[in-house]
């Protein structure tokens, strides 16, 4: 069957006024109108808006189209608004949005109303050989107010494709447009103040390559204080974890560029904030490691033995009171007077004017030649320190590799404009493999030593908490054999990262000829 | 996917209204349903107000295959397409009897529809020949409406003979109590020996209405037009119990 046809009418024409046009032409029977409402929504990351997909509730049912196309390609009934993925019926469309959405909360961006009167097209026996549908829609269900958008439908009944054509025409000919690149989701979300993929996790720094260096690296600062004050004023409503991790992803991207990026600035001023910032990030140690444990919770349990899987409650139960009183001491720390000072300070300082010759041995520096000697040297130290390990693996150089990794890790990012950017991904996709490989070793480690000191920390008098124990000592077997796994694959994904050719393209794009 | 036959070996038992009326219910409950109007007669069609002529023409619909579905129509509701009978289906005996897997010509037809609705259900016209064999052949169940009269008690009979001794599998075959008048003795004395006499009778019967007659004039299922009346009513239960015993057996 064909499909649906959707038309924008022309200026000046109305409901009316088609329909008695077409009165002239065709026997029509006007139906009930239908009217409907749509919630709109995604995560505050735009997850869904960056895959074109558009998620919405209307009446108990939770919708998933594309973005630009009326065919649904899920719907699910559901009970209550839409949060997390977990609280989803099991659906096909839980299916399709789980590896999406992940940990992120859906957030109701918008909502309109539609309201929809159907006329059926008859031909001589009075049969509907097609549908036309009137539809309004509004950002309230007040129908007096102004539409935001009117749409004329066209459904064709199967096996009476000419009356669909014809129709079509004669559309067409009075002005009708048949609307494609439109879609009442920019408008819904327009009314509502928002901006569909104002905000990713993405750095997305522009800079000129001859720009002196401590602007440069201003601009990438402010980029990020930006990102930690979006997130900071939604810490408090404790939506979902991530607002959280974003924001202290931006204070640990702040520490590093201050510590990386060397002698831009003066070395009193680099100290003064290197320590601010070391307190801004301890101030939600504890609650990240706590997420952490508590979105892991599925995992944990299918890493167990079925016989001791229920006695690991206790644990969560344990870590989710711990996880309310680290929350608290987050919201008092953000609070607090210490870390406004700092982060207000911060702010004065990467928004004063420049100095006309600063004294700092690489303020005036063209930006493009520090990234380069910055970046070779962070990759050569890595290679190196990987060679050493390659020859004699002990657990606090994987540590350390890690480390310097994530360092040239966010100069990759920081810089990225500066250099072409498919050669730059390439780079990092590569370098990625290798972090990722550190990085299950670290949080391996990590957490078994978490798990012993809260085995510690555990009151274990009663028969269950002992029963507990007991899974958290299967759940440490567990990590080790994990951990060593990590460790056993190291080799390869190093060899990788450190290839002739590898090494070549960092060179090549790095070192000036 | 199932596939049903509104079947019997007598003419004017019911078996248009019932299948008109079972396929627009099935249709409003969701299921993608597809009525096919096998009689020449072409009552179904009518009632849908399409014209009785296969635009495939008469040779492509016996040949099968893609061509079929360029003839079927929507209906005016939603999830109900209807396949319109053709004059030349009155010779539908003489043309399968003269090919190969002649029994099976019908099987051949519906097949490629199949993975597009979820439920079938054809209309027949009066017979006991190998037009008859092709739907038994064709469907997953066939159910009969039976007049509680003496005559139609017999003719059921005679139709389960047959199909034991061509060897069908008579308990795929359902039959429920059309235009039933409660008030007639010989109806209730009737539908208690038939309950004792057959396996496979339904629990709802549909009565004698005149609700039902009107469905000529009105040219709509009698369960659009009247969907509160008691015939309405009736159709929904014989649905309902339909879906219970013999489709919760497989899956719509
Ligand atoms: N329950 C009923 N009450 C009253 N009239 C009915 C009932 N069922 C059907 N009729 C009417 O009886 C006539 C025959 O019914 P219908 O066409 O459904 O039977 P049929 O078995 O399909 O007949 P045919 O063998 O001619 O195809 C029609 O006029 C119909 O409107
Ligand atoms: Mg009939």
């Amino acid at each position: 069957m064909r499909p649906t046809l959707q038309f924008s009418f022309p200026d000046g024409y109305d409901e009316q006024q088609l329909m008695s046009d077409l009165a002239d032409h065709y026997s029509t029977k006007k139906e009930r109108f239908v009217s409907e409402s749509m919630a709109i929504y995604d995560t505050f990351d735009w997850r869904l808006f960056n895959k074109s997909l558009v998620l919405y509730e209307s009446g108990n049912k939770l919708v998933l189209r594309k973005l630009f196309e009326s065919t649904i390609i899920h719907s699910a009934e559901i009970t209550a608004p839409p949060v997390f993925i977990w609280d989803f019926p099991d659906s096909e469309l839980k299916e399709q949005l789980a590896p999406i959405i992940k940990m992120r909360a859906l957030l109701k961006l918008a909502e309109v109303y539609s309201r929809a009167t159907p006329y059926r097209i008859l031909n001589h026996n009075e049969k509907t050989v097609a549908r036309l549908i009137y539809e309004e829609i509004r950002s309230s269900p007040d129908k007096h107010i102004p539409a935001l958008a009117t749409y004329l439908w066209l459904k064709p009944v199967k096996g009476y494709p000419r009356y669909s054509q014809n129709l079509s025409k004669r559309l067409k000919e009075a002005g009708f447009t048949a609307s494609k690149k439109e879609d009442i989701y920019f408008e819904a979300l327009r009314v509502a103040d928002k901006k569909p993929g104002n905000y990713s996790t993405k750095l997305n720094i522009h800079l000129d390559p001859d720009m002196p260096s401590d602007e440069a690296t201003k601009v990438i600062l402010r980029f990020l204080l930006h990102v930690i004050r979006i997130n900071e004023a939604h810490i408090e409503k404790d939506l979902d974890t991530e607002f959280v991790h974003d924001f202290r992803v931006a204070i640990r991207r702040t520490r590093s560029a201050l510590g990386q990026i060397k002698n831009v600035f003066p070395a009193e001023t680099t100290d003064r904030f290197r320590k601010g910032f070391a307190f801004v990030g301890k101030i939600s140690n504890q609650l990240r490691d706590l997420d952490v444990y508590l979105l892991n919770e599925v995992n944990y349990k299918a890493m167990l033995p079925a016989v001791l899987r229920d006695n690991i409650d206790t644990l969560f139960d344990y870590l989710r009171e711990k996880r309310s009183t680290a929350f608290q001491e987050v919201i008092s720390g953000l609070d607090s007077r210490k870390y406004k000072r700092i982060l207000q300070n911060w702010d004065v300082f990467l928004n004063e004017p420049r100095q006309a010759s600063p004294t700092v041995a690489n303020a005036d520096l063209p930006i493009i030649d520090l990234a380069r000697k910055r970046i070779y040297k962070k990759y050569r130290r890595t290679v190196k320190d990987g060679n050493l390990i390659l020859k004699d693996t002990k657990d606090e150089m994987l540590h350390l590799l890690r480390i310097e990794c994530k360092k040239l890790r966010y100069l990759l990012e920081f810089f990225s404009s500066l250099f072409p950017r498919k050669k730059v991904n390439v780079l990092i996709e590569q370098l990625k493999k290798l972090q990722d490989n550190l990085g299950d070793f670290n949080d391996f480690c990590v957490q078994e030593e978490y798990l012993l000191k809260i085995a510690e920390e555990l009151p274990a008098t009663d028969q269950q908490s002992k029963k507990t124990l007991v899974a958290i000592g299967s759940l440490i077997g567990t990590l080790d054999r994990e951990k060593q796994a990590a460790k056993d694959a190291f080799a390869k994904t190093f060899t990788d990262y450190a290839s002739p050719a590898n090494k070549t393209s960092f060179r090549k794009l790095f070192t000036s000829k | 996917m199932t596939t049903l036959a509104l079947y019997s070996n007598k003419g004017g038992v019911g078996k248009t209204a019932a299948a008109v009326n079972l396929s627009y219910l099935a249709a409003q409950a969701g299921s993608r349903t597809l009525i096919c109007d096998l009689d020449p007669q072409s009552s179904a069609t009518y009632y849908f107000r399409v014209k009785p002529k296969l635009k495939s023409g008469a040779k492509q619909f016996i040949k099968g295959g893609k061509q079929v579905d360029k003839s079927i129509k929507g209906t005016d509701y939603d999830n109900l397409d209807l396949l319109p009978a053709d004059f030349s289906h009155r010779k539908l005996d003489v043309t399968f009897n003269e090919l190969k897997r002649s029994k099976h010509r019908l099987t051949r037809i519906l097949d490629p529809l199949k993975n597009k609705y979820d439920l079938i259900i054809l209309d027949c016209p009066v017979t006991i020949s190998i037009l008859a064999e092709n739907i038994f052949n064709a469907v997953d169940y066939t159910l009969v409406p039976l007049i509680p009269t003496t005559l139609s008690v017999r003719t059921h009979r005679q139709l389960l003979s047959f199909c034991k001794k061509n060897k069908y599998d008579v308990s795929n075959i359902y039959s429920f109590f059309s235009m039933v008048d409660k008030r007639k003795k010989m109806h209730r004395e009737l539908m208690a020996a038939v309950l004792n006499e057959f396996k496979g009778i339904l629990q709802s019967a549909i009565p004698y209405l005149s609700q039902i007659e009107r469905m000529g004039i009105q040219r709509e299922p009698v369960a659009a037009f009247l969907p509160k009346s008691v015939a309405s009513k009736s159709y929904q239960n014989l649905w309902q119990n339909i879906r219970e015993t013999i489709l919760s057996k497989t899956t719509i």
